[in-house]
């Protein structure tokens, strides 16, 4: 049994009443009906320059996108705001913002004032109807390139107090992937929003698979090198230094941090064997075991977050199907029994919902799709003629990454967790298997 | 002075005929080429802003074969940029860093309003040095025997690691090779194709690869002999996207160890 539409996460969300085809599933404490936002654009404090202008515009570009792709805001159209300009809380006449056409629950304003290289910049959030002051801070960006760095900052801001701490806010993580370059396939990393791509290898190797450390400090993943016959799995830090672990044999795939940061789950085969198990260590390589020891291919484990139990792929029943075990390797029991091709299965941060993608038998392309894990209800989340895989959340579970080939190459994109609202991540080259990071530390 | 000059025209002259030879063919381009520092030549076409310019260079131009080197290039008033050779759609300016298997030459295409301009660099693969001992004799008989493809690789069902009556008859004639030459030390490689998911396909291309050497050591072929690696899909033989490609993709393929 298949839907095409997430009811739940959709009444979570606050946006749409339940369906009442399907029983509502509350996953969290539903937001009380729709917030209306009313997002200003920030003015320069005094003389505008060609240097506070071109600053004030990515900053105005990046807030409204940060908030609007927050999926927690019904974003009122500029074109309805007073035309009277805004640069403190004085110049907000309260009424005209509360009544239509701009209807405003809350509004969001502010100012910018460059000082030498850099900027600094208050921001403003209030209440329309209690006129109170629900956030006022100010910001200091070194190099006026910053400012987008800001933007994202008072997003998450915004974000954390009008969602009742629903959300930390998704605007300052980073999305990890494998990029083609040449012959090579190289780790990237880029802010949520496809900006600042930089890369973490160099070697010249094939590198797949990224996965991030809870802390965001490293990243684990499998690497090739040029003119070597062996899959290591590395455990690199984003700014520098790493670690390769030990394996048994030349193939090892597919690690997975544990959600304490202390083991490391990953597909690996011993000499003698001929197909992969599921296997643990610590991320120091010691104490390795395997979980698994079943003919057919086991990969792709992926932990829950209290790091009791493993979802993973196995082709034991015929064909690739999502798995769930104890972290210990007892209680195996299967999760998707739909036939098809199922692979890269990724736990939900708040631990009801496995993402995975599927291929219909007889099918060539893929879709993402979702399993919650007490019912095994499956549903679909994207459509259409492309194919989609590798889906990861995000660390508040209301987004979700992926690759697809919508846009001809394989490419990143990220949606809303029930496929709408996608935005695409990358556009050159090729990149694939995307791994979303977790809440960025309070700065 | 006068030599400069007839360089230059004699470049001007070679530019076309490279640019065709580069266009649609995947494989190395193996005439003969000109010096590695970059050229820019614009195009005649209609021009409607500042003209693009495009620099590209690989450091270092010679390379062993399993080396590295490192392509950069630099545009400007350009809107897109290609590199051939598998590079493909680029930022305005940037490096990658390559192992290529054979010498190739690199072109990078700017468009722009002001028109479209080409440059290139060559990169000259050689073949790493002996290695000398007894070993070599053996390994030029085995590179050899799959040149001419008197060892065949072999060719799998869709997500089967089964070797079906054909593999095995293929298989056998390779293990006689292999036992006969025993110091060629040889890497199974386990491929698979496109329609799979990424990581299943590189635990499949694994389990393809291990079959192979699993009946391989059978036949008496000493384990020691063979390396495995998965590729899954990540190195096509064949670059479709039907049935005829796929097929040609579900292989265990044989390498010497270099």
């Amino acid at each position: 049994m298949i839907h095409l539409v997430l009811p739940f996460i959709l009444m979570a969300a606050g946006l749409f009443p339940a369906q009442e085809q399907d029983q509502p599933i509350v996953i969290r404490p539903p937001l009380t009906g729709v917030t209306n936002l009313a997002v200003v654009d920030f003015q320069a404090r005094g003389a505008a320059t060609p240097e506070s202008d071109s600053a004030l515009k990515v900053f105005n570009e990046v807030l409204w996108k940060d908030l609007q792709f927050s999926n927690f805001f019904q974003m009122r159209s500029k074109s309805f705001y007073p035309s009277t300009v805004v640069r403190v809380p004085q110049d907000v006449a309260f009424e005209s913002w509360r009544i239509d056409p701009v209807s405003a629950d809350f509004v969001l304003f502010g100012n910018l004032q460059t000082t030498g290289s850099g900027a600094v910049l208050e921001a403003y959030l209030y209440d329309v109807k209690t006129k109170q002051q629900v956030l006022g801070k100010r910001f200091t960006a070194a190099s006026t390139t910053l400012v987008r760095n800001v933007a994202h900052s008072f997003a998450d801001e915004v974000v954390f107090q009008l969602s009742a701490g629903t959300s930390r806010g998704v605007a300052r993580t980073l999305i990890a992937y494998s990029s083609l370059k040449g012959g090579s396939k190289e780790i990237f990393v880029c802010d949520y929003d496809g900006a600042n791509p930089r890369t973490v290898t160099a070697n010249g190797g094939l590198n797949k698979f990224p996965e991030w450390s809870p802390d965001n400090s490293r990243l684990a993943f499998v690497t090739k090198l040029p003119a070597a016959s062996r899959w290591e799995i590395w455990l690199q830090e984003i700014k520098g230094g790493r670690d390769v672990l030990p394996t048994v044999s030349s193939y090892a795939s597919s690690p997975a941090l544990s959600p304490d940061g202390r083991r490391i789950a990953f597909s690996a085969r011993t000499e003698e064997a001929i197909d992969s198990d599921i296997y643990v260590m610590g991320t120091d390589g010691s104490g390795r075991r395997n979980l698994t020891n079943h003919s057919g291919i086991d990969t792709a484990p992926t932990w829950n977050p209290s790091g009791q139990q493993i979802a993973f792929i196995s082709d034991r029943s015929g064909g690739p199907q999502v798995w769930v075990m104890d972290a210990d390797g007892s209680n195996v029991r299967r999760l998707v029994t739909e036939g098809g091709h199922c692979d890269s299965p990724d736990w939900s941060p708040d631990g009801r919902m496995v993402t995975y993608s599927w291929q219909a038998p007889g099918q060539w392309k893929h879709d993402v799709y979702i399993v919650e894990v007490a019912t095994g209800k499956i549903f679909q989340i994207t459509v259409g003629g492309a194919s989609n895989e590798s889906p990861h959340w995000s660390p508040d579970g209301r987004h979700i990454v992926f690759q697809s080939t919508r846009s001809g190459s394989k490419q990143i994109f990220v949606m809303n967790a029930d496929g709408k609202n996608v935005r695409q991540v990358t556009a050159y080259g090729i990149n694939e298997s995307p791994s979303w990071s977790g809440y960025q530390k309070a700065d | 002075m006068k030599r400069f000059t007839v360089l230059l025209f004699a470049i001007v002259l070679c530019l076309p005929l490279l640019n065709v030879g580069c266009g649609g063919k995947k494989g190395p381009d193996v005439r003969p080429s000109l010096p590695p520092p970059s050229r820019t030549e614009p195009t005649t076409a209609p021009t409607t802003g500042p003209a693009p310019t495009v620099e590209i260079a690989a450091s270092p131009s010679s390379v062993e074969r399993g080396q590295q080197t490192t392509l950069t290039w630099k545009a400007q008033n350009a809107d897109s940029v290609i590199i051939d050779g598998g590079v493909g759609n680029v930022s305005d300016s940037g490096s990658v860093v390559l192992t290529p298997r054979e010498s190739a030459t690199f072109t990078a295409t700017a468009k722009g309003a002001g028109g479209e301009v080409r440059a290139s660099t060559r990169v000259t693969v050689v073949a790493p040095k002996e290695v000398g001992g007894v070993t070599s004799s053996d390994i030029q008989s085995i590179v050899d025997a799959i040149r001419d493809g008197r060892i065949k690789d072999i060719f799998f069902d869709y997500d089967k690691a089964d070797l079906g009556a054909e593999s095995r008859t293929i298989l056998e004639q390779n293990a006689r090779w292999f036992r006969q030459f025993p110091g060629a030390k040889l890497v199974v490689e386990g491929h698979c194709d496109e329609r799979g998911t990424e990581e299943y396909n590189l635990a499949l291309g694994d389990r393809r690869a291990q079959a192979t050497k699993e009946y391989l050591v059978e036949l008496g072929v000493a384990p020691e002999q063979l390396e495995t690696i998965s590729l899954g899909e990540e190195q096509p033989f064949s670059p479709g996207h039907d049935e005829t490609s796929y097929s040609q993709n579900r292989r265990a393929h044989f390498a010497v160890k270099e």
